[in-house]
């Protein structure tokens, strides 16, 4: 480009849009207690190999007791091979973390992909598009997941792959609705007039306006992939070297923590998993309503 | 004598976070019983909001000054029920747009017999009520079985008959109508009018009618009130004040609306003979398009029309709403394949790959009616104008030939208007931008699909100027679409009449609209509001 006047003014606006959206959500109580959260735990998550000492995660290393009570040598208590409760969750998180994000990730990349190619090209593509999402919607995602682990090697890709392939359904309904309304806009015939292809008009005009309504659903679907991603990891379909939440709620079951009243071993990661998904939960429905005028201003 | 609506000193203000906004100043009119006023002005001026500060009807956020007497009560004094009292049984509205006026999810009948039933001190019987309604359907001429219809079966005209026979129901002493026919095309406005004025005489109501058409108003009422920035400038009887305005604004709210047939509102020269001139750059022949809906029913919108439009012309396409002109507008777009006919640009047909309709675009550009959604809400206006050179790839000196083409669309100076989102302009300035970005790819014609349909009477005059004034210097063809024949006749060279889905005359403006051979024609022109002209 010739001169920076222009595009640099376009530049010097679009923080100000942004710095308009942090505005109405920093109005959000509960988005905002959710976002505080959640940033402290990812950068505990992220920080734990600089803080602690994986080896202390390693059986063969550790000499403590099995299943010692909280006390001042470990804060939550010893699990049954004698590791710090704390360390597990601690090292827990990240695991719990990343396989959420990830196939909230893989499943917004799908629902996205199905949704705006079913809208824009409609017709036969839309049908069969649409057939095959309800299928997918149909399936019983828990049973189709477990499927997925069992014939898959074990780990966390396929957890990932499994949580993912089961949850883009409902994003790429909600793509598809909000690309069919985004198509009947003056703008887009406007675009189309002007000589613009398939690719011009979906980029410059139906993603743009479509994503910031995948990123509010996306916040929400990790939720529900942590959730998924510990009842795997329960049933025992996670990878068996990592420690994750669930994984640490199946070898509290497997071991007899529960009956032995060794609740110290139960409650971190399931509060772990409560309060993250609860965080997730929060900061999904404020960008919601911050993105969704029409959420904005009711019951105030 | 007692006055049914008498307002003396009334003002609102807004309530913003900077600070109270002035929108309705110090407004004294009068209103006897029986009597009619019509209220002009144009969007924004405080019209709606004054008539809806009589029934107290404002957010909370407003603030009424001054007294507002209805049947001689101070409307302010009323207690919560004695307002409710009043409402509907004394002062009752038919609202702007009644698609959205009326509940979606429930029949006509229902909607009719709320208010009679909300006012009746005891239940009313079923029968009675339906006796009611039959009455009202009868008085605003729609068949009485059409009360067992819901909104979407019925059509725009006669959802707001329904309108009207809503706000007949408890025989109020005064009826305002909002802008009752505004989304309406003149054939049916005309009849909406008719039907209006008619029920209102019958019942010696009065009627207080807003609109910023001032024809629409002088067919109507006796007597006018301008406003202009929530102030009532000029007020009077209707024949004075058309006739020899006083105020600048009226004389602009009347020459907004040329009137068919007037040498003085016809701003181009037609004279030049413009049938048979060859040389047609964007020819449909025998162009039809035939829709298939959700249960397999055939609409054919558009059948075997000819059309041409040549070099350096202005062609208007005139017609009511729905008789397919937005079709064939998106036909000699390429933006619809008709199913029999061709389309051809200087004698070539555009083909079907890609790169030849693009070419082909880039000769064809369309200006759509509504410019607040043609603006992609997110792009600057720079990214707006711009976006046609980007899709030719044809970035070349992008910034120079952006600001040309705002420049050429009156937006001056360019520098001002390049780093604003659509939101931050008025609706002729958005108009503009549209104009802007299809000028910035040259083309040799341009299709206008109601350019002004949704725009206020002045900026219309000046989105109208831009347009003739491309003509001149650029001999730009366009191709306007519009219902409206008072601008058919103020811009075009020739016109050409379709009713569903056929063009039943075509020729030079001169001629179709002054004698017009097909009774189509003639209706429309019929329907058509006019104005005692202005002497100026």
């Amino acid at each position: 480009m010739t001169t920076g006047g222009p595009s640099a003014d376009v530049r010097a606006r679009r923080p100000s849009t942004l710095a308009e959206g942090w505005r109405a959500y920093r109005n959000e109580r509960g988005g905002v207690f959710g976002l505080a959260v959640l940033v402290l735990v990812v950068l505990l998550a992220l920080s734990a190999p600089l803080l602690t000492d994986p080896a202390g995660l390693d059986v063969t290393r550790v000499e403590d007791a099995p299943l010692q009570p909280p006390g001042a040598g470990h804060w939550l208590g010893t699990d049954e091979s004698g590791r710090s409760v704390l360390l597990l969750t601690w090292w827990g998180a990240r695991v719990s973390l990343l396989v959420g994000s990830c196939a909230a990730a893989l499943s917004m990349v799908i629902g996205t992909l199905v949704g705006v190619t079913a809208a824009h090209f409609g017709g036969w593509t839309d049908t069969v598009l649409l057939r095959l999402t309800d299928f997918f919607l149909v399936l019983p995602a828990l049973v189709l997941a477990i499927a997925l682990s069992t014939v898959l090697s074990r780990g966390v890709f396929t957890i990932v792959l499994a949580i993912g392939v089961t949850s883009w359904p409902q994003t790429a309904r909600l793509v598809r609705a909000q690309t069919l309304t985004v198509q009947t806009r003056p703008y887009v015939e406007r675009a189309r007039a002007l000589g613009g292809g398939h690719r011009h008009v979906l980029g410059r005009h139906v993603l743009p306006a479509v994503l910031p309504l995948v990123f509010a659903t996306t916040t929400l679907t990790v939720a529900s992939a942590i959730i998924a991603e510990s009842t795997l990891s329960f049933l025992g379909l996670g990878d068996p070297s990592r420690t994750s939440w669930g994984a640490m709620l199946k070898s509290a079951m497997d071991t007899g923590a529960v009956t032995a009243g060794a609740w110290w071993y139960l409650l971190p990661p399931g509060l772990g998993i409560a309060v993250v998904v609860l965080a997730f939960t929060l900061c999904g429905r404020a960008l919601e309503t911050v993105l969704n005028p029409r959420l904005r201003g009711e019951g105030r | 004598m007692t006055s049914v609506l008498r307002l003396c000193d009334v003002s609102v203000d807004y309530a913003t976070p900077a600070g109270p906004r002035r929108v309705v100043d110090r407004v004294n009119l009068g209103l006897d019983p029986g009597g009619t006023l019509g209220l002009a002005g144009e969007s924004g001026c405080g019209k709606t909001t004054l008539a809806l500060a009589v029934l107290r009807l404002l957010p909370r956020t407003a603030r009424v000054r001054g007294r507002v007497l209805l049947n001689e009560q101070d409307v302010s004094q009323l207690t919560w029920g004695g307002l409710r009292a009043v409402r509907w049984a004394g002062a009752s509205v038919v609202f702007q747009g009644a698609m959205h006026a009326l509940n979606p999810v429930r029949t006509v009948f229902d909607q009719i017999a709320e208010p009679v039933r909300v006012h009746s001190v005891e239940r009313p019987a079923v029968s009675a009520l339906r006796e009611r309604v039959r009455e009202l359907l009868e008085r605003v001429e729609l068949p009485p079985e059409r009360a067992r219809a819901y909104p979407h079966e019925l059509s725009g005209g006669q959802r707001q008959r329904v309108m009207i026979a809503m706000a007949l129901a408890c025989e109020p002493s005064l009826v305002i109508a909002d802008e009752p026919t505004t989304a309406l095309d003149v054939v049916v406005q005309a009849q909406v009018m008719d039907v209006l004025r008619r029920a209102v005489r019958e019942r010696g109501a009065a009627l207080l009618m807003i609109s910023h058409d001032l024809s629409v108003l002088a067919g109507t009422c006796h007597r006018l009130a301008v406003m202009y920035r929530g102030a009532v400038v000029e007020q009077g009887e209707t024949a004075r004040l058309v006739t020899a305005p006083e105020h600048r604004h009226t004389r602009e709210l009347a020459a907004a609306f040329p009137t068919v047939g007037d040498a003085g509102s016809r701003h181009v020269d037609g004279s030049a003979g413009s049938e048979g001139r060859g040389n047609a750059l964007l020819s449909a022949r025998g162009v039809g398009v035939t829709f298939v809906d959700r249960s397999r029913t055939r609409t054919r919108a558009v059948r075997n029309v000819d059309l041409e439009v040549c070099a350096d012309e202005t062609v208007a396409l005139v017609g009511q709403s729905g008789s397919g002109k937005t079709t064939l507008a998106r036909t000699l777009l390429g933006l619809c394949r008709p199913d029999t006919g061709r389309v051809r640009y200087r004698g070539v047909e555009p083909g079907s790959s890609s790169g030849s309709l693009r070419e082909f675009r880039r000769q064809v550009q369309l200006v759509a009616q509504d410019p607040t959604g043609a603006l992609n809400p997110r792009h600057t206006v720079y990214e707006a104008v711009a976006e046609g050179l980007r899709i030719h790839r044809d970035v070349v000196g992008e910034a120079e030939r952006v600001r040309a083409a705002l420049e050429a669309a009156e937006l001056r100076p360019a520098a001002d208007f390049v780093g604003r989102f659509p939101h931050e302009l008025s609706g002729g300035q958005r108009q503009r931008v549209v104009i802007a970005g299809a000028l910035v790819l040259e083309p040799a014609v341009l299709v206008a699909d109601e350019p002004v349909a949704s725009l206020d009477a002045t900026v219309r005059g000046e989105i109208l100027e831009l347009l003739l004034g491309l003509r001149r210097r650029r001999g730009l063809s366009v191709l306007v679409i519009t219902h409206d024949l008072g601008l058919a006749w103020s811009i075009a060279d020739r016109v050409a009449v379709m009713r569903a889905g056929e063009l039943v005359e075509q020729g030079p403006v001169e001629r179709v609209l002054t004698e017009p051979e097909h009774e189509y024609t003639r209706a429309l022109l019929a329907a058509v509001p006019s104005l005692p002209r202005v002497v100026d």
